[in-house]
């Protein structure tokens, strides 16, 4: 080791003057080469592109390792795999292989961990160590669920991914195009789609009272609410079948696409996502609260009661019933059913859509009918970016979405009899991982046909 | 088993410790400090380097489980004196002979990988973060790329 000279201090100066210039990257041809601007669209004023990401998908994998030595040339201008910031894991057992890779997360753990603040997350999404400030502690990769800031065996130095500035060697390099670098795909086109299809239905059913929701009629076909007719025969004790094939209609259409009417059609949901839309924090329920099974137990109240008092009582305090009747143009204001939906609404300062998930018998009878559906929402492994994303579980209205599985690396299995298929996972996602799927398909590895 | 003085001398020599002059470099460079609310000379590399030079028995020490094994002070040191090699050796040594109280196994390989008050440390940075999320840091970083190979390929 050179000793530095102690007996002139300029000569310190210096020495330190060059360790700085060394810290400072180094330049190399392709940065000094005019690069091309990207284009700028004329939809990215009003919805910013989001930014590119390396999708790994492990089925293209053949654990050749071509991303790990063009890594290395990249991070230390030598070929040696230790020194890549990705690292392929093979399981011989299974003959599988994986790329653990920084995911660049959207809220990055490493940058909460790190005790000296090296690491940063640029506006462009990526999260950068600086080596200015590191100290290669290796506390990121203690606090990374996947472990992905590695950690070299022959100079301990901590290499971490920096997506090479925007344009990643070992994508361009690798043979099976497992790795690929992308904007992603989230569709968008859903949101308006719905919002739209949402906005017609509470036209139609609460202000042009065309009908209400509970009955409605146009020539010849007859529409009825469901948990209405199953109070109605508990009520009046006889079948009705024109009125029960007229049900029909709501439980046909959920078999075939889900509970579409709760995240499209019904009027009160509407009435729901736009007070959402105004809540500034949510206070949540407490824990006890929280059953989802109650809303079975409320339905079968309601036919017990109807059965019992011989009219359908819950009808009277029914939110989506209420609104249909008493909000419309035409409608008398019948003053005490007025305050049923402003109250009911107004549980969404707890928890968005609180009233569909735990209280909702027509939603209960969409449930039981949608043990037979043919849909599933998948959220597929092999795409999903789990606990760096985690935005399918934030946008989810009734928040079955497992985030606790996401983060711990696992893709999770919805819930369909509670889905109402607003499809928000879907048109967010942007990999592409959430899809709507038949439920005989298969697509996240384990997964059973459910 | 060889006598813990012998290893001592072991660290001493590979680390080149007895090279310190003592200037406290390697304590301004110490992540530590950013880390220990108690940070202090008992802890840093000068002091346990000092404490080793004098014959303590620092294998039986605590304050040799605070560090996280970076290589800052060796960078900086003018001796090149490798702070973290010393206290490698020194963490070997209190391992060979079962003074372990302060070192972490992992759940799944069961080989030693962290020192306590490290982990306490990121522990308390990620003190909002659900319970899942600090359940990965019982596992050793190697086993957790493999678990998530397990879950994922």
């Amino acid at each position: 080791m050179d000793r530095i000279d102690r007996t002139d201090g300029i000569d310190r100066i210096d020495v330190y003057m060059e360790a700085s210039r060394q810290l400072e990257p180094q330049l190399n041809l392709e940065d000094l080469r005019p690069r091309q601007p990207e284009k700028k669209r004329f939809s990215d004023r009003f919805m910013p592109r989001r930014n590119r990401h390396i999708l790994f998908d492990p089925a293209k994998c053949t654990g050749c390792g071509t991303c790990e030595m063009i890594c290395s040339t990249r991070n230390a201008a030598v070929v040696a795999p230790v020194l890549a910031s990705i690292k392929v894991l093979t399981n011989e057992r299974l003959g599988k292989s994986f790329a653990i890779l920084c995911q660049h997360c959207r809220r990055p753990l490493c940058l909460e961990a790190c005790p000296t603040r090296a690491i940063e997350k640029g506006d462009d999404g990526i999260v950068r160590i600086n080596d200015l400030y590191c100290t290669d502690c290796g506390m990121c990769t203690m606090a990374c669920p996947e472990a992905a800031p590695l950690r070299d065996p022959a100079r301990q130095e901590i290499h971490k991914c920096d997506l090479c500035e925007g344009d990643p060697l070992c994508v361009k390099h690798c043979p099976g195009k497992a790795l690929t670098f992308t904007r992603g795909k989230a569709l968008r086109w859903i949101k308006a789609a719905r919002w739209g299809v949402q906005a017609l239905s509470f036209l139609f059913l609460v202000i042009l009272v065309v009908g209400t929701f509970c009955y409605f009629r146009a020539g010849t076909v007859e529409l009825a609410c469901p948990t209405g007719t199953l109070q109605n025969i508990a009520s009046s004790g006889t079948l009705i079948l024109v009125g029960a094939s007229s049900a029909l209609a709501l439980l046909i259409l959920t078999v075939l696409f889900g509970r579409v009417f709760c995240g499209w059609l019904c009027p009160f949901g509407f009435v729901l996502d736009l007070v959402d839309k105004i809540v500034p924090k949510r206070l949540g329920w407490p824990a006890f609260l929280k059953s989802r099974m109650a809303k079975y137990g409320i339905l079968g109240g309601a036919v017990g009661s109807s059965a019992v008092l011989g009219y359908q009582a819950f009808c009277t305090v029914c939110p989506i019933g209420t609104l249909c009747r008493s909000y419309g143009v035409q409608s008398v204001m019948q003053s005490a059913e007025l305050a049923i939906v402003p109250a009911l609404a107004a549980t969404e300062i707890a928890e968005r859509r609180s009233w569909c998930r735990y209280l909702c018998p027509v939603g209960a009878t969409l449930g039981i009918a949608s043990l037979l559906r043919l849909l599933k929402i998948v959220i597929g492994a092999r795409k999903c970016k789990k606990f760096s994303c985690i935005q399918c579980a934030e946008v989810c209205p009734v928040g079955i979405i497992n985030a606790d599985e996401l983060r711990e690396g696992i893709s999770p299995k919805v819930p369909m009899t509670e889905c109402i298929m607003c499809l928000r996972c879907v048109d967010r996602c942007p990999y592409g991982a959430a899809k709507v799927r038949f439920r005989w398909q298969k697509s996240t590895p384990g997964e059973a046909n459910a | 088993m060889k006598p813990r003085r012998d290893r001592i001398e072991e660290a001493k020599k590979l680390s080149g410790a007895s090279g310190c002059v003592e200037c406290g470099r390697c304590v301004a460079a110490c992540p530590m400090a950013e880390m220990y609310a108690d940070f202090g000379i008992e802890m840093s590399p000068r002091g346990i380097i000092k404490k080793t030079l004098v014959g303590e028995d620092v294998v039986a020490d605590r304050n040799i489980w605070f560090c996280t094994e970076c290589n800052s002070g060796t960078d900086v040191c003018p001796q090149g004196v490798s702070c973290r090699d010393l206290i490698r050796k020194l963490r070997e040594a209190a391992i060979e002979e079962d003074v372990v109280e302060n070192a972490r196994r992992c759940e799944t390989c069961g080989r030693f990988f962290l020192a306590a008050p490290v982990e306490g440390f990121v522990q308390g940075r990620l003190k909002d973060e659900p319970a899942n999320v600090l359940k990965a840091l019982e596992t050793c970083p190697s086993c957790r790329r493999e678990i998530y190979l397990l879950r994922n390929a």
